[in-house]
């Protein structure tokens, strides 16, 4: 008697619970005069959070006639997301992406900025990060921040070790690795570096050592390489074999080793700049911690130029008035602030002005602004299957080689023939 | 004798502590992380038990990504599927456990081929669909889409426990003059009963865990399930905050265990034992 009473509530509970909602699908809407834009973000950290509604409130405020509505949508499985609502049509005006390979499928959707931004702001990005979200001639994204690869560590060690503390904008290899080797003694090794997923952090680095990874564009682009790509991983395996590098942290991420570095098992760590956000509220009190100058390979410090977007649905009814938020978010106090929140730089003349002022004399800053001045945009950073060529064959093939397992020639043949086959 | 006998059951007792420890230690390791400091969080110490447990993570956890809210959808969709699954597999699953012939075999073959379908095939022109139909973001849609999902199985599943009772049962019914609905509804749908616990367990948890059509076809916060919003507390490598994710996570297991707690009483068999005297 009882089960049947409990199966006639839920019937009841479940059928008027069907019946309740119908909403209709995201986008703009226009009612009573104001326009509503939908802006669909991935943060998921608290600041960033935080300072992404402190914006969208500055232009609501500022605009009350064009209101934007914020939509937060999981980071991880974005791009399925994406793929049906670009192809359902219910698309939001404004869309946050996490790297130009990500937002590329999806240009054919996206409104051109190059004629919907002022040229002010369009003048104000840099250089490599324009490039590196250019199509066809079309800016199909607005850069908003950029993630640079930094060696953090811990002061105490490295003095207690004799080392000298590099300073100035960039630190050599030959330099790091000499830190490494110095600092490594008795129960402490000279680095834990998260290298669960290694071809992103080895991307980066390697264009200091003029890395391409490939050569032409499209169905033409092809795999390489050669001395300057091997450079980074070949250190990093040398290291490793020497012991300089806590061997369990290799296979961890670059989260997961933070609980190495912050108790003083090993004396620095390299990680994307947003791990300063992190370091800065959950270090351990007392954790004297330093951020060390860019790494600088054979030709250059450079780093990849591959920023988080803001793209403009082309399908929204309000294509101007999304593009101008955009234009409102692209300000350089705004890029400061989010970019402050985030651990990351921006990659506008403005902003880095601006979040030079913001972030004068606080720990580590200076470095990560540093190391965002010198963006190159390779080829491999606009091709679209660059995703799925990381994924299924060059982090596998990075892992077998850290590991030991084949050779650097092996790994070569691995990724090249790798890429060949996906881009049949 | 005696001894021996205490030595085996002894033994019998630790292999099923320890396979009880295997299958429970990832929840209490939940548990653990769901009350343990951001500090904590990022030590080397390995503590089962928080040196300072703390809720912060909870209230993380609900003031960031509308937990309540997400677990109301959740239950409603869950309970929805459930209940429209369990009502649509009794007839199905006793028309494939008790009819021989084409229907039986097209059932069967529908059921095992839409098992292998990769959910990415369909996932388009199933949005188009309920796009057609005005179900895009709406949990109408989602209860729909998990209906079709889940029923293949929950049918292969109660028919098996159709098959199970002696068809003995349904001719004794019959000759004491019950008629075939009386006999449905008298002798077979009590004898179902575990059967039809099981597949509305089955059907619950799936719905209620089910993340890609979920993250997929809805698209307005006030929407999510608890799967979409949870999922929105990771991102890659690095970022994950795990601290509210656990908790979120643990705040997230509660329906399924009390729905488990309550139903699993009728999940016991032995109901056909001594159903037909020889």
């Amino acid at each position: 008697m009882k089960l049947r009473h409990t199966i006639a509530a839920l019937a009841a509970a479940a059928t008027l619970f069907s019946l309740s909602a119908c909403a209709s699908p995201s986008g703009s809407s226009s009612a009573g005069g104001t326009t509503t834009l939908t802006y669909q973000y991935f943060n998921n950290q608290p600041a960033a959070i935080a300072a992404t509604k402190a914006i969208v409130a500055d232009w609501n405020k500022a605009n009350p006639k064009v209101h934007v509505n914020l939509v937060q949508a999981p980071a991880d499985n974005l791009q399925d997301k994406l793929t049906t609502q670009f192809s359902g049509g219910v698309a939001p005006d404004i869309i946050q992406n996490d790297a130009p390979s990500d937002i590329l499928p999806f240009a054919g959707y996206l409104a051109d900025l190059n004629k919907l931004l002022p040229s002010k702001t369009i003048d104000d990005i840099d250089p490599a990060a324009k490039k590196s979200l250019t199509t066809g001639g079309k800016l199909i994204a607005a850069p908003t921040e950029v993630q640079t690869y930094l060696v953090f560590a811990n002061k105490k060690l490295l003095e207690q070790s004799g080392a000298t503390i590099p300073t100035g904008d960039t630190m050599t290899w030959d330099t790091f690795e000499e830190l490494a080797k110095q600092t490594t003694t008795d129960g402490v090794r000279g680095l834990t570096w998260g290298l669960k997923s290694p071809t992103s952090v080895f991307a980066y680095l390697g264009t200091g050592f003029g890395a391409t990874y490939f050569t032409g564009e499209g169905k033409d682009a092809k795999a390489v390489f050669g001395k300057a790509e091997r450079q980074v991983p070949e250190r990093v395996a040398s290291m490793i074999k020497d012991g300089y590098i806590d061997p369990t942290g290799v296979t961890q991420s670059s989260s997961d080793v933070l609980a190495t570095f912050y108790g003083g098992k090993a004396a620095m760590t390299v990680a994307g700049s947003y791990q300063i956000a992190n370091i800065e509220s959950e270090a351990p009190a007392g954790f004297d911690w330093v951020v060390l100058p860019a790494l600088e390979g054979s030709k250059s410090a450079s780093q990849l130029a591959a920023p988080i977007t803001l793209s403009v649905n082309a399908k929204s009814k309000n294509v101007q008035a999304a593009a101008d938020f955009v234009d409102f978010y692209m300000k350089g106090e705004n890029l400061a602030k989010i970019n402050l929140a985030d651990g990351q730089v921006p990659p506008t003349t403005s902003g880095l002005a601006a979040l030079a002022k913001l972030t004068d004399g606080k720990n580590g800053w200076a470095q990560v602004l540093a190391s965002g001045k010198n963006l190159v945009t390779p080829a491999f950073n606009t091709l679209t299957k660059y995703n799925n060529w990381k994924t299924t064959v060059a982090t596998p093939g990075y892992q077998q080689f850290l590991a030991g397992q084949i050779s650097s020639d092996q790994l070569s043949k691995q990724l090249v023939d790798g890429w060949a086959q996906l881009n049949q | 004798m005696r001894t021996r006998r205490i030595v085996i059951r002894t033994l019998q007792y630790l292999a099923l502590a320890a396979f009880l420890l295997f299958l429970g230690f990832p929840f209490l390791w939940l548990i653990s992380t769901a009350f343990k400091s951001s500090s904590e969080l990022n030590s080397l110490a390995v503590n089962l038990i928080p040196s300072r447990p703390t809720l912060t993570n909870f209230t993380d956890a609900f003031e960031a990504q509308g937990l309540v809210r997400a677990a109301v959808n959740s239950i409603g969709v869950s309970l929805a599927t459930t209940v429209i699954v369990v009502v649509i597999s009794v007839p199905g699953a006793y028309v494939l456990a008790r009819y021989r012939g084409r229907i039986r075999a097209l059932g069967s073959g529908w059921i095992l081929v839409s098992q292998i379908v990769p959910v990415a095939l369909f996932i388009l022109p199933l949005f188009f669909i309920l796009r057609t139909i005005g179900l895009v973001d709406s949990p109408a849609g989602l209860v729909l889409v998990y209906v079709v999902y889940t029923l293949p199985f929950s049918l292969w599943m109660l028919q098996g426990f159709v098959a199970a009772i002696p068809v003995d049962v349904e001719e004794a019914g019959a000759t004491d003059g019950a008629t075939k609905l009386q006999v449905l509804a008298r002798i077979v749908f009590p004898l179902l009963r575990p059967g039809l616990v099981a597949t509305a367990i089955f059907t619950f948890v799936a719905a209620y865990n089910e993340f890609f059509f979920a993250l997929v076809l809805l698209q307005s916060p006030d929407n999510f399930t608890l799967s979409v919003a949870l999922s929105t507390f990771s991102h890659g490598e690095g970022l994950s905050r795990i601290g509210p994710l656990a908790a979120g996570a643990l705040i997230a297991s509660i329906p399924s265990i009390v729905v488990f707690a309550i139903l699993q009483r009728r999940l016991t068999g032995g109901l056909l034992s001594g159903a037909v005297k020889g």
